[in-house]
């Protein structure tokens, strides 16, 4: 009986679902605000890049119509860099969005191990492009659920 | 909470019990009473098992009331293991206090086998760390993280049902099966700890544990 029971205890372990990287992204949403009403909106023609220091710069989106993006935040540094392009009529326009965090390590289960969890402190960016901007949910872990939404930036 | 006060509190609780316990002169006294000191022997058999968790546990209760039994229990345990992507260990020690309730009714006093049910609420003091934690990160390159630590304090209350049996005079030897609910789950919130000394392993709310024990009774008087 005892060791049917101490058999039973160790038999039971968790089945986790790992992903091969664990990087923590912050879902930005696209708005529009007439008359103070929010809505959501699609940009077209969205490139964007991550700034790495000493290494390559990331292509994250080529040239697409989107109406929210998912940007990986740096967790090497307390700040993240990303550069937009914007395609419109006339002209291509750039501009720098320059994500400021703080970072603390969590585990996110014992078989897949640990994440950073990100503390969004605040949004800089040239005026032009975007003209405002709010912070949703500052915490920004690996675990990216389809509801998720960080950052809105108005256009 | 202040485990070592705890525990002292606990043993000036156990020598007031037995101080206060008079033997009645001239009775035909049948039923010996006592302290009676177990050791966990479980906790060995758990080490050959798996070798990266250590435990010892000992265990003192008296029959204060006829079937009454509080229960005072303290014990250490450690975990060290190395995942692919961290070490993790943790270690401290714990103290339990309850009752069981003897559930035999038998006529011979004399006798003092048992099948008991009874409660404890256990706190654990101890620490947990984790070493040598890589994130992979595709994008921005892999991020190493030398060391987390921190100190920590477990709560919990068990359901324990067990039984008792004197194979010799004063010697007993028996086994406890109790079902654990952690109080303070979130005692941190970053790293849920993967060993709560004296509750369980695995970094669940709720757990089972089976103790296996040998026992002695120190006859101090009989009534």
């Amino acid at each position: 009986m005892f060791l049917l029971l101490s058999l039973l205890a160790f038999s039971c372990t968790s089945q986790d679902i790992c992903f091969e990287d664990s990087v923590s992204e912050l879902v930005a949403s696209f708005k529009t605000e007439t008359n103070d009403i929010v809505s959501d909106t699609t940009i077209s023609g969205v490139t964007v890049y991550g700034i790495r220091e000493d290494q390559p710069i990331y292509l994250l989106y080529d040239s697409i119509d989107v109406s929210e993006i998912i940007l990986p935040l740096d967790p090497h540094h307390n700040y993240s860099n990303f550069v937009f392009q914007v395609n419109n009529e006339a002209d291509t326009l750039n501009l720098t969005l320059k994500l400021t965090h703080s970072s603390e390590v969590y585990l996110i289960s014992y078989t897949c191990g640990f994440g950073n969890l990100f503390t969004l402190n605040d949004i800089q960016y040239e005026e032009g492009v975007i003209v405002k901007d709010t912070i949703i949910n500052p915490l920004i872990n690996t675990s990216l659920e389809e509801v998720d939404e960080h950052i809105w930036l108005y256009f | 909470m202040n485990i070592s006060g705890s525990i002292f509190k606990a043993g000036l609780l156990l020598l007031f019990m037995m101080a206060m316990w008079q033997p009645v002169a001239g009775q035909d006294t049948l039923r010996t009473y006592g302290p009676r000191f177990g050791i966990d022997l479980a906790r060995f058999v758990f080490i050959l098992a798996d070798p990266s968790e250590m435990g010892a546990e000992a265990s003192v209760d008296f029959e204060i009331y006829r079937n009454l039994y509080p229960v005072f229990e303290i014990g250490y345990n450690s975990i060290s293991e190395s995942e692919e992507l961290f070490n993790y260990s943790a270690s401290g020690i714990y103290a339990r206090a309850g009752f069981d309730y003897n559930l035999l009714s038998g006529k011979d006093r004399s006798q003092h086998h048992s099948f008991t049910a009874g409660a404890r609420y256990g706190v654990s003091v101890f620490s947990h760390s984790a070493e040598d934690i890589l994130i992979l990160n595709g994008y921005w390159g892999d991020f190493e993280y030398d060391s987390y630590e921190k100190e920590l304090k477990g709560h919990w209350v068990e359901l324990v049902a067990g039984v008792k049996a004197e194979l010799m005079p004063n010697f007993f030897i028996g086994w406890s099966l109790r079902y654990k609910i952690l109080l303070n789950p979130d005692m941190d919130p970053l790293v849920k700890p993967q060993l709560v000394p004296g509750f369980g392993t695995g970094g669940k709310d709720s757990s089972f544990g089976i103790t296996y024990s040998v026992f002695y009774k120190i006859p101090l008087f009989k009534r």
